[in-house]
């Protein structure tokens, strides 16, 4: 009995010491982190004996699982450098950045995860938290290449923190239902109104040719912008986010071509030339509708029809399928609207990078990056294993699982484009993908960009997503009919007062500057 | 109209609720079970007198102080440490500028949330989904975990048991998703069902009014088997010679499900009850913020969903702790109220 | 008591039998349906989850999902770190729980409702995860898989659900033992516990259960992603596969995985914790309690 109690008060006397001495370790462990922050610089003395560069990247994770280190090693190998990469599920990514950020712990280099996360990162970027580039890049032959137009999308006050992940400045346009099309005669709709014909028809003149009435036009999905509407709203020529009038800058939906977009869709709609759902459909519903032969028509990232038609064929091995770009709005002009250039940036703490000899190694690594040969390690991994150079264009291999496991992820630490550093493009055996690729290109001349990327608006940043709730419901309750043009009105007044004059004000006044 | 109307329901709901309390109180008494009444005494004690009463107490009790210790310094540590987190709220803090060189702004956060033109819809819906939780989905646990106590039939029991927990491993990303295939207007099962038989298809997912029955049956859905557990463990307490004298005195099975299971758990159930108001404001995040649409905005909008593009996407830090720090207020005026209340019916409460 | 009466119990009885039984025996299936579902899918062909609304069992079985998940050690790691984390964190959890729950449930202790408040408080109020963050970081926890599992040693809610059920405990059989000369400590260890099976196991699954879900911490908390738990891989399936973008800006050329491969995943990570509840089951049996101390 006493022996018992006697072990007992030890254990717990020990869990006690445990977590006293865990909270004592204080001044330990914050001595070991500093060590650890204080590695690049024992690597830097000993910089001549050529000892591999160590840092550490921060990416984000859009796979499932982390990748396997085989592509990481051999960049390692080119590069001469030591790296690790910390992986972040994507759909985290805010919540790690911003605490790692608040608790100093950021690594060397830090990728963010789109254009909103860097204007929040604005006002650190202001307080030179962040390395300047501006100074360096030109000792550099391979980032010196990067894109000046897009550099500039990513300026603070006319200064340079970032290096870009180049996307396609516009990949929008429709997928189609080809077979459906053939069957009813119908041709690739050059307008708005050749469009509404082809929704209609593929709703009401039994395009599958089974008699009965079971296919919609249209499959869209719970997204305004990646979805079809923005894009159909470039047809009608509506500015992209913001445009001009007399001189001032306006947001989009103060336009009539906005109006107008929004009395197509909701005929669309009210016609049942669209899934009826659509403002709460979600990604994978909407492709499932195209996929199983329900609707024929899609409309967003032309680039997606691989994979809708890889899936499409082992359910109807009949499908065809064609991409198209060109509609023109009623004016008789096409247009659409195009991204700031890039996908992600990664910029440089100052926190962890500590002196201009680390951050020159740094973006040294990022130079050697923007060279064919290691690029490509990163985007389409080690040839032979994981892909197959075709005409001068890399072709994965079959195994997706395997190029999924071993390469995918590490697409995420790519820097500029194919055009800037040298890296294959991709080898399509499919072709209406390969007439995708050549349809982004087409589309570069009639974009409509967004006059406000390199503006600055205080109330923008503040409360510009929470506005714009405002203007997305009113957008779809118009569109389902359950408000009218009074009733949108009204919402764009409530914009207005609730903050929506003083971005108005802001951008204009960073506009005349 | 509306806030009227909801006010209303609210209000009698509660007094609704307090009276069946208050029934049952009496029904109580007339049951005997051992019960306390030493620390009525106690508060009554006059301190002074006694203080040499409560070293001896102390003292007596080293070894129950020596057991709470590492649970008293895990909090402390753990929970009280990081609070200090709390005085962003009365600031504009910047994550590079840190807690001590954040500007201070007073009471500016509290102010925009309280003034906000949303501030009233989002309180109404908050207790509108706040009050389907208590007066709905509060009781169906204990209803359940009462019928299972009824069945005799020890494989079918454990059986249906098992079953009816597993949906709370399901995440709402897959129950959203799975209701979606369910009831939309593109051919979901539910609304094929209604043309087949002739009705009407109802739009569920984008209208305000099936907004609340929606959750509430998706909070049904998923949690009601998994809350029942913790009352058949109670249940288990029960002295199985209290049914025998009920049996013999000539009460049926629904007479000894009222009399003699139910009171036996009875704190049980206040003390998870005072718990789930002190809840008040968390109704699932995630679970509302996926069934949010432009058309149910209007009665679905609550504090989380309409902080978190506020807070998360645009890293104002301060303003969601604000929030926060609100939304813990008014759990606390809660659940001191629902404590109250439990202690006035001679409960013993949560603290 | 007369003939008639017990006829007449009986006969109410048998209804009131029946119409519980299929009461519950249609909510069983009203659960179990949706799970079917999941089940089903993941054993299907992606190309009949595309064709078929409400898939249940699948017409041509596949294992094509499962062969996908398994064919990496992934999963089977994080499947390791999952039940050595639950397993410990539950033991742990329990035992400064049950201590903490069993001091404060004294009635006679000085500075119990003070104490207990605070720990109610801890409920409403916290200091958001970025103070939390930096004691998790000061305690040299960053990294460990103890960071999974000393940050949460006790859950205020679990503790006061044992509190109070020690509480309700008979307050006879604690004095009949001290008059017999037991320590505090072993009244708990060797008479509060014993009877109090039922309530240990339901928060010990409660506890298994919070563990076996830890997703956010270890996003947080441990920058080496081998020691991810699978909750981490699953929930990144699901969101990816399910198409829902919490952030309608986050644009990625990879395509999601397949929805076959999402409900795999979900039967592996969920299925352990399943089994979990059955083996409790035999502490729930009815007067357990009281056979116990009588006995």
């Amino acid at each position: 009995m006493l022996k018992k109690k006697k072990y007992l008060l030890g254990l717990m006397l020990a869990l006690l010491s445990f977590v006293l001495l865990a909270c004592g370790n204080e001044s330990a462990s914050s001595d070991k982190d500093e060590s650890n922050s204080d590695d690049p610089d024992t690597t830097e003395t000993a910089d001549d004996s050529n000892e591999p560069f160590a840092f550490t990247i921060m990416a984000n994770l859009h796979t499932p699982e982390v990748p396997t280190e085989t592509v990481l090693e051999e960049i390692e190998k080119l590069t001469n450098t030591k790296i690790e990469i910390q992986w972040v599920p994507d759909n985290n990514y805010e919540d790690r950045l911003n605490t790692a950020f608040a608790t100093n712990t950021l690594p060397e280099a830090v990728f963010l995860k789109n254009q909103s996360t860097f204007i929040q990162f604005r006002d650190a970027i202001q307080d030179g938290q962040f390395w300047e580039l501006d100074p360096y890049l030109d000792e550099f032959e391979n980032l010196k290449k990067l894109k000046e137009n897009v550099q500039d999308n990513t300026r603070v006050d006319g200064k340079l923190y970032t290096l870009y992940q180049g996307r396609p400045l516009s990949r929008q346009g429709i997928i189609y239902r080809k077979d459906w099309a053939d069957n009813l005669g119908l041709e690739a709709p050059k307008t708005v109104d050749e469009f509404f014909e082809m929704a209609r028809a593929f709703t009401e003149d039994d395009p599958n040719e089974t008699g009965t009435d079971d296919t919609f036009g249209i499959t869209d999905r719970n997204d305004l912008i990646y979805g079809a509407f923005k894009t159909v709203a470039s047809w009608f020529n509506t500015p992209n986010n913001w445009g001009e009038v007399d001189g001032e800058l306006m947001p989009e939906f103060m336009f009539d071509e906005y109006v107008q977009t929004m009395d197509y869709f909701k005929e669309l709609h009210s016609n049942g030339y669209i899934n009826q759902d659509f403002p709460v459909t979600s990604k994978v519903d909407q492709q499932e509708f195209f996929k199983n032969g329900t609707a024929g028509i899609y409309i967003g990232s032309m680039g997606d029809v691989v994979s809708l038609y890889n899936d499409a064929v082992t359910i109807n091995p009949d499908v065809e399928l064609d991409v198209h770009n060109y509609v023109e709005g009623p004016t008789g002009e096409y247009g659409i609207w195009a991204i700031p250039g890039y996908g992600n940036l990664v910029m440089f703490p100052k926190s962890s990078v500590e002196t201009e000899e680390d951050l020159k190694k740094l973006l040294g690594f990022f130079d050697q990056m923007m060279t064919p040969e290691v690029m490509n390690y990163a985007y389409w991994g080690i040839e032979g294993v994981h892909y197959e150079v075709i005409e001068g264009r890399a072709l994965p291999v079959d195994d997706a699982a395997l190029t999924d496991r071993e390469v995918k992820p590490y697409q995420a630490i790519e820097v500029g484009e194919p055009e800037t550093n040298g890296r294959y493009e991709g080898y399509f055996d499919y072709e209406p993908k390969a007439k995708s690729e050549d349809l982004f290109i087409d589309n570069e001349n009639y974009l409509i960009e967004d006059p406000t990327v390199p503006l600055y608006s205080e109330t923008f940043t503040r409360d510009g997503a929470r506005l714009q709730q405002i203007i997305t419901d009113a957008t779809y309750q118009y569109i389902l009919g359950q408000i009218d043009l009074d009733g949108f009105n009204a919402a764009v007044d409530n914009w207005k007062s609730q903050g929506g004059e003083k971005i108005i004000q802001e951008f204009n006044e960073s506009y005349q500057n | 109209m509306i806030i009227y109307d909801e006010t209303l329901f609210i209000y009698l709901s509660i007094k609704l609720a307090f009276n069946l309390v208050k029934k049952w109180g009496f029904a109580m008494a007339s049951i005997a079970i051992p019960r306390t009444k030493s620390k009525k005494k106690m508060t009554a004690v006059d301190r002074k007198k006694r203080r040499s009463e409560t070293w001896r107490r102390i003292k007596r009790n080293k070894l129950i102080y020596l057991m709470i210790l590492p649970g008293v310094i895990y909090f402390l540590v753990f929970k009280y440490l990081p609070m200090y987190g709390l005085i962003i709220s009365f600031q504009d803090y910047k994550p590079y500028l840190g807690i001590t060189g954040s500007e201070w702004v007073g009471f500016a956060h509290f102010e925009r949330l309280f003034t906000s033109p949303e501030f009233w819809m989002i309180f109404r819906n908050t207790l509108g989904l706040f009050a389907l939780q208590i007066f709905i989905y509060f009781p169906i646990p204990i209803i359940i975990s009462l019928m299972l106590n009824e069945v005799r039939h020890s494989l079918y029991k454990r059986g249906i048991q098992t079953i009816i927990y597993i949906p709370h491993f399901m995440s709402w990303v897959v129950i959203v998703s799975i209701s979606f295939v369910m009831l939309t207007l593109d051919g979901g099962i539910i609304n094929s069902l209604l043309e087949t038989f002739g009705f009407e298809k109802i739009n569920f997912l984008m209208s305000a009014e099936w907004f609340r029955p929606i959750y509430i049956i998706q909070v049904i859905w998923r949690e009601a088997g998994w809350g029942t557990i913790v009352f058949l463990a109670a249940i288990t307490a029960v002295d199985p010679q209290l049914y025998e004298a009920a049996r013999i005195d000539g009460a049926n099975r629904f007479r000894q499900m009222w009399h003699i299971t139910l009171p036996s758990i009875r704190s049980v159930i206040i003390v998870l009850l005072i718990l789930k108001i002190g809840n008040v404001l968390e109704l699932g995040f995630e679970h509302v913020y996926l069934l949010l649409n432009a058309s149910n905005r209007s009665v679905g909008e609550i504090f989380d969903t309409y902080v978190y593009v506020a807070g998360l996407q645009q890293g104002q830090f301060s303003y969601s702790a604000a929030v926060g720090f609100f939304k813990g207020i008014v759990g606390l005026i809660m659940v001191v109220i629902a404590n109250k209340l439990a202690k006035a019916f001679n409960e013993e409460g949560i603290y | 008591m007369s003939k008639k009466a017990t006829a007449r119990i009986s006969v109410g009885s048998k209804i009131f039998d029946t119409i519980n039984y299929t009461l519950l025996g249609l909510m069983g299936l009203v659960t179990i349906l949706p799970f079917i579902h999941v089940v089903g899918s993941s054993f299907a062909t992606s190309a009949e989850i595309a064709s078929t609304k409400f898939l249940l069992f699948p017409t041509k079985f596949s294992l094509d999902a499962y062969r996908f998940i398994f064919s990496t050690d992934t999963i089977f790691r994080a499947l390791g770190i999952s039940v050595f984390v639950t397993f410990l964190g539950t033991l742990w959890s329990m035992f400064f729980s049950v201590l903490t729950a069993y001091g404060l449930s004294r009635r006679d202790l000085v500075g119990r409702r003070a104490l207990n408040f605070l720990i109610v408080f801890t409920m409403l109020f916290n200091g958001g995860m970025i103070p939390t963050f930096l004691v998790v970081q000061q305690t040299g926890l960053l990294n460990s898989l103890w960071a999974l599992i000393i940050p949460v040693t006790i859950n205020a809610f679990n503790m006061i659900i044992l509190r109070s059920f020690f509480m309700n405990l008979p307050q006879g059989l604690e004095e009949s033992a001290k008059i017999d000369g037991a320590s505090d400590f072993g009244i708990l260890f060797r008479i509060v516990i014993p009877v109090s099976m039922p309530s240990i196991a339901t928060i010990s699954l409660f506890y298994a259960v919070t563990y076996w879900n830890t997703y956010m911490h270890a996003i947080l908390y441990l920058s080496d992603s081998t020691k991810w738990p699978v909750q981490v891989l699953l929930r990144q399936i699901v969101v990816l596969a399910s198409g829902f973008n919490y952030d309608g800006a986050a644009y990625t050329d990879v395509p999601p995985p397949e929805v076959t491969v999402k409900m795999a995943t979900i039967v592996v990570a969920t299925v352990p914790v399943l089994l979990v509840y059955p083996f409790l089951q035999k502490y729930f049996a009815k007067g357990a309690l009281l056979g116990s101390v009588k006995g």
